[in-house]
């Protein structure tokens, strides 16, 4: 009874939120100048054809930056969780 | 245009065929092939949408490493679930 | 435990071709779709094959721990170092500076169509390179750590 309860709540709350935005209208309000000038000048600007790359690696460089710093950031951390060797093997720096 | 939308709904019903499939199987193995195979339909579905960089990081990690990295771990487990009590 | 004599072949078939086309979209990743973290994860799906498809011992000749991880550094030292060379030009960090100077990497290009030159683009394919080196080191040596890692039943 209390699981039904719950979820038909659920459905009504999920339910009023698919029909607010079905209201709204897609993609609005449009903001285009930064795509404009990426379309227009990321291939004179960086002389690289893919635009993708061109904003990844250039123009927004330092977010990958990051992205690197994570994944190596993940390495450590999984190194540190499987650290119990394999038999016969020694540890590098004892 | 109606091509195009019959292919989507087929790419979607496949991506749903094999979400359910991977809840289903007792078999974890088998679970984890269809966890791969949503990968793929799902690199597919990018690359209708035309976001090829997003296709090809789907497909290797999706469907290629997270696949190993369950293999390795049934390995160091068990293959079956077992039944509930 | 070792898998089928099947599955082992195809793994050591699909191994240079896996290798070969992560080095393709990491190499071309400023011209095509794909780039350094897609050409490493391609590459890295090459080494998980031939992580799967054997054990550890058997893999150890030719996927080596220590490799993976000066890999690993050196992709995210390049980036860095890529990154920080715009400083001796007094320009800020992570500038293009090689681009459309005619240069090594800096063939001047016109806005249109690339018919395949490979050498533009400045910095990027350097950043390129760095990350999917990093890429490729990082998430083999993920694999290689777990299957080192889980002790496995005796068939």
């Amino acid at each position: 009874m209390k699981t039904a309860v719950l979820y038909a709540i659920l459905l009504i709350l999920f339910g009023g939120l698919l029909y607010i935005v079905t209201d709204l209208p897609f993609g609005q309000p449009c903001k285009a100048d930064m795509d404009e000038y990426f379309i227009r000048n990321s291939q004179t600007q960086t002389g690289a054809n893919n635009v993708v790359t061109s904003v990844v690696f250039d123009f927004r460089g330092f977010d990958t930056l990051g992205e690197a710093t994570v994944l190596f950031t993940a390495v450590l951390g999984v190194g540190m969780m499987f650290r119990k060797l394999h038999e016969g093997e020694e540890y590098e720096n004892d | 245009m109606t091509a195009f939308l019959v292919l989507q709904a087929l790419v979607l019903l496949g991506l749903l065929a094999t979400a359910v499939m991977v809840v289903a199987f007792k078999d974890l193995l088998a679970a984890a092939i269809a966890s791969a195979a949503f990968s793929l339909l799902l690199a597919l579905e990018f690359y209708i949408l035309q976001a090829p960089d997003v296709a090809i990081a789907e497909a290797g990690i999706g469907a290629g490493l997270t696949t190993a990295i369950f293999i390795i771990a049934i390995r160091g487990t068990k293959r079956h679930e077992e039944h509930d009590q | 435990m070792k898998m089928t004599k099947i599955v082992r072949t195809t793994a050591d078939v699909f191994y240079p071709f896996c290798l070969a086309f992560g080095l393709y979209v990491v190499m071309h990743g400023h011209l095509t779709p794909g780039g350094g973290f897609q050409g490493g994860a391609v590459m890295a799906t090459g080494a998980a094959l031939l992580i799967v498809a054997r054990s550890y011992e058997d893999i150890t000749g030719r996927l080596r721990k220590g490799v993976l991880k000066v890999c690993e550094a050196t992709g995210l030292m390049l980036f860095l170092l890529a990154g920080l060379s715009g400083l001796l030009k007094g320009l800020p960090f992570m500038a293009n500076w090689l681009t459309q100077t005619g240069g090594w990497v800096g063939k001047v290009m016109e806005f249109g169509p690339n018919g395949g030159e490979l050498a533009t683009g400045g910095l990027i394919p350097l950043l390129n390179v760095g990350v999917g080196i990093e890429v490729l080191g990082g998430l083999s040596i993920i694999l290689l750590y777990m299957i080192s890692g889980t002790k496995e039943k005796k068939p």
